[in-house]
Formats: structure tokens, C-alpha cells, sequence
């Protein structure tokens, strides 16, 4: 086997084979064709870990290509993933069940007015399947040479005494649900890298525990949103009616309506997919108050509105998903205190991880991809000096488009985390404009609070993880952890019911033998919204086994 | 030094069937739809080589991979590279394309040979591993026909292996119970039932995999003598989907339903257990006996047989009743009569078929009977019924082919189950079931009374014998039959085949197979599908005694010690309450089961017996001798409950007679759950008392 060459070692080690960290190995491919990069993913398969809307703003994804693999605008897979071109961009305004106001010009006149909100306009951007683009950009990246590795969990991130990352450790294998070496164990390799991409997507593992360890600070807390998705196969008639090339998005119920609520930030969509198939979500603020909330009970009552519901009766769910969305802008990107880096010395933090998400656009893919070439780039210009890689990286995010965007959103999201939906909507208008506050991580926010619009039946949550099709390894140890079960026991259940119980899109949390547990981990989805919205801050996610979770193929 | 081949095959991923891989026009599943995987078993028999390396404690033995396939099943190379095996051939050639098992396992013997030349040099201390069966086709004949190809001999069903100093001494399966074997001789072929730990790929080894290169050999390269479609001896005439389930899967919501259903059902009779397709066969009349030569309508295919009742339609018109006067005036009338539906050839072949009254095979129906401790294995009166009634239809006898010793009282019983002949061999070398010496028995006596069918029972001992029978008197085998019914494939000039139905890719499919270039048409069938007929003590039969010369030598293997069940189990009960992995401990299993069984014999007034899923009694919760499935005990009670059951394949089958399933099972998503009447989502530590005490209440 392994002999004369040293195969836990490489020069660009990229964890996450999501747009960020595969733009990075197609863009240094194409930069410098013999490096040595290598890709790893948790994921089963390429794609099966990624969700989104998604749209895709073309820019950054058209450079990426254009200098990668001239010609593949003509490729079959381009034909496939990109045929939905947006031509029509509604945005809705619902009121109670059955109303619904198209408030598209208000955009406009956002847009011509130089406000803020007016970047929410899409026309000309592509609604695509997440799961397909990224398995596409995988196989450019392999042909290009680059490494993409599947089933691989890292788990921990080696970081000497300047900073500087040494290893990426990844989980061990083979232990059984207590803990005991199986006769397959295999303890976590560590892979050595002279750069080391984190391109993990929201929340990462690595990500948070380095920012930890060389001690990143963001000026305001991340803040969170939970997204839940579900492709659903239309008759044909239900599907021309939408029409192909539309997307909608929607406010106000079920999740914020005047005066007596409930209210809470996020909205619906309706994308049209491949034929006959249109992806209905619901993105919800992680600071929702209320004890008894769960995303899919918006997404209930959001499929149950008469606007959506023409669409989609009658339908079937062919896949569903979750994740969370990073939100807290341009404050909550982990910079390093003294230089700014974002990152530190050869670790470069990109995408979801650091949190580029345009709160203005709702959109993050584009800035995904964007940081994944900047990367590239700081790392071809330092190969004699990664420790500069990240500096590098950063003065380029700062000169670009990327932070051009998260600027002109800076204070959006964190405006309506202050002041509510209400006030914080009309006030986001001001943006930068308004002094810098101070706003409560997402967990804080919880109270006793009930939503008013709870559907009567609970959502099928076992439906919906078997349409993910979501998988662990029955004997592993849970990589769900409690940190303390007497808050359980003593606080939250006596005053919120825990919560997770309810929220936890994948019904991973039970409550066995008067104690809640997280007891059917095999279920879980990855989304970690139990890490970010346990009122006590007392769950922990790490990663199972590498080839566990969700088999998203066309998310 | 021992070295390990080990057999990997690429087969589609048929646990995660999407919507869209189904045939929207003929529902048939399209393979090309899914995704391609290792075959599971193989997986495990892979890192069954891997531990019965580290047991030797032989750091130096190579493991080499081996797989036959389209280039792209240098995948599941990858994945033996990524694990532990450091060598890996590619067996890819169109022209090995198409093969039915014997194709399969001849090419594969070959290229074991040139392993052993190039790679080992000669050195005959090397194992040959593969995982029992495949799941795309489920036939398990591929390793024991190599086995006999290379002469070599073959232990089947193996679940754990001990070193002993100098040789491995294996546990496998066998029916009722499990038994510690060693071969007499080594190179030795080891087919592994299940092996719990499969490997992980490391993340050196899976980079080191993607740039080592493969030895890819073709057809040239091993010179096998049987390969592709020329060199099967069966081929599919059919594949369509699966008839719909007539299990009702009704969700209840909790005991007290529960316990209605259960009470109801069992005075009432679920009316609706799956007979299969033999219910559905019409008797087989053949052609000479029929009143009208143009009568065909026994056709092998739904095609052929819509174009034999057109033509017969039209030829009625016409008012041509001499097949031998038509000439090639009348021949251009009929075809323009057909509306052109015909070419010429077509046309020519069908009225020489016309002609054809002769059976393609000729012989006796032959059942091999299988037995122990002098009892005869009731699957084997079930396939006695069976040949009953083909031999009825093909107007010949039925024989049973019984080898053992001691074993002629036996013959009467088999007589009154339908049997005309009773061949018996008895040798005291054939006391204890050795493939080698069964196989040596049983194919002698075919090629001497040549059968034109033989069928055994697809019980782990029958799907070891008879690959190797058949592959020894070179005709064709198909395994795990549902369906065995006569037909005339009239047009390519047969009449009287038999034609055998099994399910395929994890009973996603159904597939009609048929026998070709064979002497005799081979089939095992699997037990609780065919229906034993009511025996019949004033029938008369004859027993022929047949010789076979045994040495020592016929022995293959050394039996260290067999372990049959504890207890006396009565499979034969009316309720069956069985216990699966969800039971999580042994205190569990024999306090829930042990109470559903007393309650639910007081509650219907029944017998009742408990029985396992074979993970049950491989986690230690009870003994063997409760095993129901295909490995286990195949039954057929009234009622059949099912606590903490997944619901795999292999135990479905040994259900399937069964007239009411209930199930209960914490996970949602269990299989079982659609191949059963009523079900309830929970523990069965919660559910089980629940259910006792609502049955107690009426």
C-alpha cells in the first residue's frame, strides 16, 4: 500500500466540497495546474450535503468557468443545471390565508431610489439545484487534476503556537454507541497541509474551533436563520402556470402579520425547478421567541396559502432538506483583531463559514464562489510564504465585490434582530447610517411565548428525513451531545417544554424515561439549528462518521 | 503464508430506488437509474479476509481483488484499494457480457487460475473469498460453481472463522442450527452470510487507490471456456415488475387497535396470503394431446403468444387446415391477412412450429430430497407436490433423487407426497452433508437417468448442492424460483420448457428464465412458496437403488462440531411472535416475547412459538433453532408477529405464507412496514405490555 510517497500530506487541503472550496481547487487548477490540492467532504456523495434556493447570480460563476473550461456553456451538464433563467421575479406580500399583494415595485423603486432592498431583484439570475451545481463543479475540479475526496469528516483543526494550522484531524471511526473500539476502528488520520481552506458552510466545526483557538473576534454575534425546503413534483398544467422561469418570494404570514403577530423575520419561496418540479421553503430568524416554533409548521401553513397552494396541490415531495443560513453580515465575519485577516497566517475562512451572506439579496452563493477565487489567488501569490496566505486572501475579499455587497447590507439583519420585523424593516432603509448596538446571539431570544398559528397536526418529520434520505451508522456514538442534562431536567423543560424536541426539523430529540434526549441521531440532517437555538446554549454538534447525513440529489 | 482472492462485484444501489427509475410504460425497473455501489456482502467478505488475516497474525499475506464487469466496476476496485487489498484485477471484456451464473463463475475461475500463476507463483496456500450472494441477482451460485470449476472445495454461509495454529476452522449456517467446519485441503472457496464490521477507507489509502493502476485482463487474457451469452446456460425471456403487494399495511395508532386487528383477523382468516404465480397456472396440456394443432396457447411470451392466436385467427379464415400444403401463394395471403404484422422468417417459423408436438426435453421430474436425523425437510414434499404436477402436464414420472445413509425408509413417505421413483444412494460416507461427496452422488445419478427437470429447495444447503450439480453436468440452474410452470417457445422450435419466474434485484423486479444448451432443466425453489399436496398412503412408487463409488477423498470438509438449537421449536404452531434486533438485550427478548406468546395463546386460544430474525440470534437473544427466514426456518402461520423486525429481504421470504403480519418497530421508515397487514410506530418495550393487557381486556 502506501509506500514511497507520503499520502497524509498535501500542499492545499480544502475541507468542504461545497461552491467555495470547489471554486478555490478549480481556480487554482487553473492558476497553477501542478499544485497539489485536495478537496474532502462529509458528504456520501458530491452534492448530498448541499441545499439552497437556490439562485445563482452569474457573475462570479462565469469568470470561475470562462478561465477554467472555456466551452462549457455548451456541455450537457450546463444545459441541464442552468436551464431555468429567471424572467420573472415576484415578491409577495401575504396577509392571513388567503390574500396575497405582489410588492415587486417597491423593489423597483428601491432600486431607483439607490435604497438597499433594491438589490432583491433576480431577473437574469438562474434558479438552480445546489446539489447538481456542486457535483458539476466537482467533476471540472477533478478532471482539472484537483483531488475530491467523499466520506471524509475532519474533525479538529492543529494550530501551532503563531497560529499557523499544522494538521486537520479527522474523525475516528469504527466505536461503537458507548464508545468501544469495533474490530474496524480506525483512528482519525491527521493530513498535514501547508494551506488549509475552510469551506465547510454555516456553522463549521473546524471554522468555529479555530476562530476559538487563535482567538477571531466579530464585532456583532453571528445570527442565524433556519431554512427548510421541500421539492415537490407539480402536475404539468400547475408547473406552466408558474412557468419556468420564476421565482417568488414572500412576506408576512405565517410568520409576521400586523399588530398582533406573530413576528418573526424570514420569508417564503417558490422556485421553478427542473420540469415539473418546484422547490417550496421557508427561511425563518433563528431569534424567533416563541417555545412551541418549528420552521416546517411556517412551511405548513406557507403550502397551505391559497397563492402557494394553486401550485402545489395535489403534489408530491420528492426531496426535502434543511440548513442554516448565516445572517449576521458584515459585523459578524470572524477578522482576526489585529490584522483584520479573516483567517489567520495559512487558514483562510470562506463563504458560508465566515458568513458572506448578502442579507439585502438574500443570496450568498455568488460571494461563496467569489471568496473560493480569492483564495485561489492568495495562496498561488504566497506558495513561498503560506503564512501570508491569509492577509493575502483578505485584502482581496476587501477590495472586491464581496465586501463591497456585505458593506452596503452591513446592518440589516442586526436592525431587525433589534428592533423587530415592524420597525427594524423601514429603519434597515438608514442601513450603515445607524450607530453600532448591541444584539443578543440567537438563543437569547427565546421565551414562553406560543405561535399563534400552529397548524392542529404536527409536520411528518419521519416523511420528510426519509425523503432526505438521511443515514448514519446505527452503532456510532451520537454526535449530539448534551453538555448539561440537569439544565434539562431543571430548567428547560420546566419553563420552555423543551424546545428542541419540537424544532429539530429531523426529530432527532425524544423525550426517553422523563429525560430528554437526543435519541435517534441517524436522523439528523446537519443543519445544527439545536447547536444555535437550545435556550441554554447546552447542545453540542460534531461530526459523525465521514458518509453520514443527508442524500440530497437535487436541492 | 496464506493469500486472500477476494470477489467484489459493482451492483446497483437498489436501497435507495428513486421515483424516476421505473419504467413509466412497463413498470419495470431500469437498472442504468441507479447508482452503483459494492455489493454489501462483498464489502463484509472483504473485510472478513482482512480479519481472517489479522487472526493469523500473518502481516505479510496479500489481499487481491477481483471483479468482472463493465470498465466502470474499476469503482469497487477502488474501494477494496481504499480498504486493505493490494492488488486489484479487472475482469472487463464485451465479450463477456450477458452472462448467466455459469458464465459468470467459469471466466472468474480462469482468471483465479492466472492470479495464482502470475501474482501468487504458484503457491497453493490462498483463500478464495466472496460475500454469499449478490443482491442484484440473489442466486449465490457464482461461488460454489467456481469452486467446482477449479475443483476446489467450498464452504458456504460462513459467519466467523478461528485460527487454530495451522488452519482456520470457519462457523457457518446451516439449517436449524450453525456448525464449525475446517477443509481437509487448501486452496479453499469461503462465502461469508455476514461479517458486522466492513471496513472504512482511510483517507492515505483512497488517494494512493485513485492513482494506482489496475491489471485489467480480457477475455483473451484468462481463456475461459464459457463466457457471455454464448456460454450461459439459462437466459431471461422476461422481466416485469413485481405483482402489488396483498398485504394491506394499515398503521395503527397504538395496542388497543392493535389488539383488535389481531383478535379479528384471527377468527376471521386475512383471506389474501401470497400464493405467487403458481396460483395462477393453468394446466399444461401438450401440444399432441391438445384438439387442434393451431391451438397454442401455452406461448412462453405475451408476444408470442398474440402473434401464434393471429395467426391461428387467420390461418381459421383462411380456411387452411394442412400446414404442409401451404405454398408460397397461401404464404403471401396470410401475411397480408396479418396486416403485414409478420416478416417472412417470422411467418416460416411459426407454421414449422405448427408441426412440433415433441417435448424439447425428455425424462423423469426429479426432486432432490434433502433431510436430517431421518426426517425429510418438508420443502422437499412441497417440491414433490410441484413435480406432481409438471410431471402430470409433461406426462411423465416423478423421481426423488435421496442420498445418505440410512435413508430408504424415507422412500414411503416420499411416495405418498406424489413421487412414482425413489432413487436412493446410500453410502455411510453420505451420513453427514459434504457438498462434495452430495455433489458427486447426486450428479452421478442425473447423468445416468438424465431428468429432463430437477428441482431442490433453495434452503442453504440446495442453494450450495445444487450449483454445483448442475455445474458438473453442465446445464443451467436457476436459483430461488417463485414461479415453475411448463410453456412452448413454439417459434424457436421448443416445446414443454419449463419455465422458472424469481424475483431479482431485491424483489424489484420479477424475471422468467429459461434453460438452454442443457440436458436438463435445473431450478431450486424457494420453501413456503410451492403447496405441498395432501399425502396420499395407497400411492404406489417404486425405489431403485443407485450406486456411487465414495473414497475418503470425497470428503471435502472436516466437520468440528455441529450445533442444532436447543429445545424442541413448533414452527408449526398457529401464532409465531418473533423478536428482532430492536429487542436490544436478551432479558428483553425472553421477557416480551415470552409474554406476548402466553398472551396471545390464552387470548386466541392458539398455539404459539417464538421465533427470531436472524440478527436476534446472532446478538445472542436466543438460540438458532428460533430463526425464521431464509437462513432459518421458512413458516407459514395464521398469524405472524413481528417485534422490532426491520423487515430485511431474506427474512420476508421465509414469512411469505403467512396469512396475517403484524408488525411493531420504533423507526418509521422499516421495510416491514410495507410487507405487512397491520403495524404500529413505537418500542416495543412500551408497545409489548400495552398490546398484553388490551388482548387480556378482549
Amino acid at each position: 500500500m502506501p509506500s514511497n510517497k507520503d499520502f497524509n500530506k498535501v500542499s492545499v487541503l480544502v475541507v468542504g466540497a461545497g461552491p467555495a472550496g470547489l471554486a478555490t481547487a478549480i481556480q487554482l487548477k487553473t492558476l497553477k495546474p501542478d499544485i497539489d490540492v485536495c478537496v474532502i467532504e462529509k458528504a456520501l456523495d458530491l452534492g448530498n450535503h448541499n441545499l439552497s434556493g437556490a439562485v445563482l447570480e452569474p457573475e462570479p460563476f462565469h469568470t470561475l468557468m470562462n478561465a477554467a473550461a472555456p466551452g462549457w456553456r455548451d456541455s450537457e451538464p450546463a444545459k441541464d443545471i442552468l436551464a431555468n433563467v429567471i424572467d420573472k421575479d415576484d415578491i409577495m406580500f401575504l396577509l392571513g390565508r388567503k390574500l396575497a399583494f405582489n410588492i415587486f415595485f417597491a423593489m423597483k423603486l428601491g432600486k431607483a431610489l439607490g435604497l438597499g432592498f433594491g438589490q432583491m431583484i433576480h431577473k437574469g439570475d438562474y434558479s438552480v439545484s445546489i446539489s447538481k451545481l456542486t457535483k458539476w463543479m466537482a467533476g471540472i475540479a477533478k478532471c482539472m487534476g484537483a483531488e475530491v475526496l467523499t466520506g471524509f469528516a475532519a474533525q479538529e483543526i492543529m494550530v501551532d503556537h503563531s497560529g499557523r494550522a499544522t494538521a486537520v484531524k479527522l474523525v475516528d471511526q469504527g466505536l461503537d454507541k458507548e464508545g468501544n473500539k469495533q474490530p474496524n476502528y480506525v483512528e482519525g488520520e491527521l493530513i498535514q497541509a501547508d494551506f488549509v481552506v475552510l469551506a465547510e458552510g454555516c456553522d463549521g466545526l473546524l471554522t468555529e474551533q479555530f476562530i476559538e483557538k487563535v482567538q477571531l473576534k466579530r464585532q456583532r454575534p453571528q445570527l442565524y436563520s433556519v431554512g427548510v425546503k421541500e421539492l415537490i413534483a407539480v402536475s404539468p398544467e400547475q408547473y406552466a402556470k408558474f412557468t419556468s422561469g420564476r421565482v417568488v418570494h414572500a412576506m408576512g404570514y405565517p410568520i409576521w402579520t400586523p399588530v398582533f403577530g406573530p413576528g418573526m423575520f424570514g420569508g417564503g419561496i417558490v422556485y421553478a425547478g427542473a420540469k415539473d418540479h418546484l422547490s417550496v421553503g421557508m427561511i425563518v430568524g433563528a431569534d424567533w421567541k416563541y417555545c412551541d416554533f418549528n420552521v416546517q409548521d411556517a412551511l405548513t401553513n406557507f403550502k397551505n396559502h391559497k397563492f402557494v397552494n394553486q401550485f402545489i396541490e395535489g403534489g408530491t415531495v420528492v426531496e426535502a432538506g434543511v440548513k442554516m443560513i448565516p445572517e449576521g453580515g458584515y459585523y459578524a465575519i470572524p477578522r482576526d483583531p489585529e490584522t483584520g485577516a479573516i483567517g489567520k497566517a495559512n487558514v483562510m475562512i470562506l463563504g458560508d463559514s465566515a458568513g458572506f451572506v448578502n442579507m439585502l439579496k438574500i443570496k450568498g452563493l455568488h460571494n461563496a464562489i467569489d471568496s473560493g477565487m480569492q483564495a485561489a489567488k492568495a495562496i498561488a501569490e504566497s506558495l513561498e510564504q503560506p503564512e501570508t496566505a491569509a492577509q493575502k486572501y483578505t485584502d482581496s475579499i476587501d477590495a472586491s465585490n464581496v465586501a463591497k455587497e456585505m458593506k452596503s447590507a452591513r446592518s440589516f439583519r442586526h436592525v431587525i434582530a433589534k428592533f423587530g420585523p415592524l420597525q427594524g424593516m423601514p429603519l434597515s432603509v438608514f442601513g450603515g447610517l445607524l450607530p453600532q448596538f448591541k444584539v443578543e446571539p440567537d438563543y437569547q431570544a427565546m421565551t414562553v411565548a406560543n405561535y399563534r398559528l400552529k397548524p392542529n397536526q404536527n409536520f411528518d418529520k419521519d416523511t420528510f428525513t426519509a425523503v432526505a434520505a438521511t443515514e448514519h451508522r446505527e452503532e456510532e456514538p451520537s454526535h449530539l451531545t448534551i453538555r448539561d442534562r440537569t439544565i434539562c431536567r431543571t430548567k428547560c423543560t420546566p419553563i420552555f417544554n423543551s424546545p428542541c424536541i419540537t424544532f429539530c426539523p429531523a426529530g432527532v430529540y425524544e423525550t426517553i424515561h422523563d429525560e430528554v434526549k437526543p435519541a435517534n441521531p441517524s436522523n439528523c440532517l446537519h443543519c445544527k439549528t439545536c447547536q444555535r437555538k437550545c435556550p441554554f446554549d447546552n447542545i453540542r454538534w460534531t461530526v459523525p462518521e465521514g458518509g453520514g447525513g443527508p442524500r440530497y440529489k437535487r436541492m | 503464508m496464506s493469500d486472500y482472492i477476494v470477489l467484489v462485484k459493482q451492483v446497483p444501489d437498489v436501497s435507495q430506488i428513486t421515483d424516476n427509475a421505473f419504467d413509466p410504460e412497463s413498470g419495470t425497473l431500469i437498472r442504468t437509474r441507479l447508482a452503483s455501489v459494492i455489493n454489501e456482502l462483498d464489502a463484509q467478505a472483504l473485510a472478513f479476509a482482512n480479519y481472517m488475516k489479522t487472526k493469523s497474525g500473518d502481516a505479510d499475506a496479500g489481499i487481491i481483488a477481483l471483479t468482472m464487469g463493465p470498465p466502470m466496476a474499476e469503482e469497487v476496485l477502488r474501494y477494496t484499494l481504499s480498504r486493505c487489498a493490494h492488488k486489484v484485477v479487472l475482469l472487463t471484456d464485451r465479450a463477456l457480457g450477458g452472462a448467466d451464473t455459469v458464465a459468470t463463475a467459469n471466466p472468474l475461475a480462469f482468471a483465479v487460475r492466472k492470479i495464482v500463476r502470475e501474482i501468487l507463483k504458484n503457491d497453493k496456500d490462498y483463500f478464495v473469498i466472496s460475500g454469499m450472494q449478490s443482491v442484484d441477482g440473489d442466486t449465490a451460485q457464482v461461488p460454489p460453481q467456481m469452486a467446482e470449476e477449479l475443483g476446489l472445495p467450498c464452504i458456504a454461509y460462513v459467519t466467523d472463522a478461528e485460527f487454530k495454529g495451522d488452519r482456520f476452522e470457519f462457523t457457518r449456517i446451516i439449517s436449524g442450527g450453525s456448525q464449525v467446519v475446517a477443509s481437509k485441503t487448501m486452496p479453499v472457496v469461503v462465502t461469508v452470510a455476514k461479517y458486522e464490521y466492513p471496513l472504512f477507507a482511510t483517507f492515505a489509502a483512497t488517494r494512493w487507490a485513485n492513482q494506482t493502476e489496475l491489471i485489467t485482463w480480457s477475455s483473451e487474457d484468462i481463456k475461459a471456456t464459457h463466457i457471455g451469452v454464448k456460454g450461459s446456460k439459462t437466459s431471461v425471456i422476461r422481466v416485469f415488475p413485481p405483482g402489488k403487494s396483498t398485504r394491506k399495511c394499515r398503521q395503527l395508532d397504538g395496542p388497543a387497535a392493535l389488539a383488535k386487528a389481531i383478535m379479528e383477523s384471527f377468527k376471521s382468516g386475512n383471506g389474501e396470503s401470497d400464493t405467487g404465480a403458481d396460483a395462477q397456472a393453468r394446466g399444461y396440456v401438450l401440444p399432441a394431446k391438445r384438439a387442434d394443432l393451431l391451438d397454442r396457447i401455452f406461448e412462453a411470451t405475451a408476444k408470442e403468444q398474440d402473434d401464434y392466436e393471429l395467426l391461428s385467427a387467420k390461418l381459421r379464415e383462411l380456411g387452411i387446415t394442412d400446414i404442409d400444403k401451404i405454398d408460397e401463394a397461401a404464404r403471401q395471403k396470410i401475411l397480408s391477412a396479418a396486416g403485414d404484422r409478420f416478416h417472412k422468417k417470422t411467418l416460416d417459423d411459426m407454421l414449422s412450429g405448427y408441426k412440433l408436438t415433441e417435448p424439447a426435453f425428455k425424462g423423469e421430474v426429479w426432486v432432490v430430497a434433502e433431510h436430517s436425523a431421518g426426517v425429510v425437510h418438508p420443502a422437499t414434499f412441497e417440491l414433490t407436490g410441484k413435480a406432481r404436477d409438471l410431471a402430470d402436464s409433461l406426462e411423465t414420472k416423478v423421481g426423488v433423487c435421496l442420498a445418505g445413509y440410512k435413508v430408504e425408509q424415507m422412500a414411503k413417505e416420499l411416495i405418498a407426497a406424489g413421487a412414482d421413483n425413489v432413487y436412493v444412494i446410500e453410502d455411510k460416507l453420505l451420513e453427514v452433508f459434504d457438498p462434495k461427496a452430495y455433489r458427486k452422488a447426486v450428479a452421478d445419478a442425473v447423468a445416468k437417468f438424465w431428468p429432463q427437470i430437477v428441482l431442490y429447495a433453495a434452503t442453504p444447503q440446495g442453494r450450495m448442492l445444487a450449483p454445483m450439480v448442475s455445474y458438473s453436468v453442465e446445464c443451467g440452474l436457476t436459483a430461488d424460483c417463485t414461479g415453475l410452470d411448463i410453456k412452448d417457445s413454439s417459434r424457436k422450435g421448443d416445446i414443454g420448457l419449463l419455465l422458472q419466474t424469481r424475483p431479482a434485484l431485491g424483489g424489484n423486479v420479477m424475471a422468467t428464465i429459461r434453460t438452454k444448451n442443457s440436458r436438463s432443466q435445473m431450478a431450486t425453489a424457494r420453501p413456503g412458496v410451492m403447496k405441498r399436496i395432501e399425502p396420499d398412503e395407497s400411492r404406489k412408487g417404486k425405489v431403485v437403488r443407485h450406486k456411487v463409488e465414495l473414497t475418503d477423498d470425497d470428503i471435502s470438509l472436516e466437520i468440528v462440531k455441529t450445533e442444532l438449537g436447543s429445545g424442541e421449536v413448533n414452527f408449526n404452531a398457529d401464532v409465531i411472535v418473533s423478536g428482532g434486533k430492536g429487542m436490544q438485550s436478551r432479558d428483553n427478548y425472553e421477557r416480551l416475547v415470552g409474554d406476548l406468546c402466553a398472551g396471545l395463546g390464552k387470548a386466541l386460544d392458539a398455539q404459539v412459538e417464538a421465533g427470531a430474525s436472524r440478527a436476534a440470534v446472532e446478538q445472542g437473544f436466543t438460540e438458532r433453532v428460533h430463526q425464521v427466514g431464509q437462513t432459518g426456518t421458512s413458516i407459514g402461520p395464521k398469524l405472524y408477529v413481528a417485534l422490532g423486525i426491520s423487515g430485511a429481504i431474506q427474512h420476508m421470504i421465509g414469512v411469505a405464507n403467512t396469512e396475517t403480519i403484524v408488525a411493531v418497530n420504533s423507526d418509521p421508515n422499516a421495510p416491514i412496514f410495507k410487507q405487512c397487514d397491520y403495524y404500529v410506530v413505537g418500542t416495543v418495550e412500551d408497545t409489548v405490555p400495552k398490546l398484553i393487557q388490551k388482548l387480556q381486556s378482549g
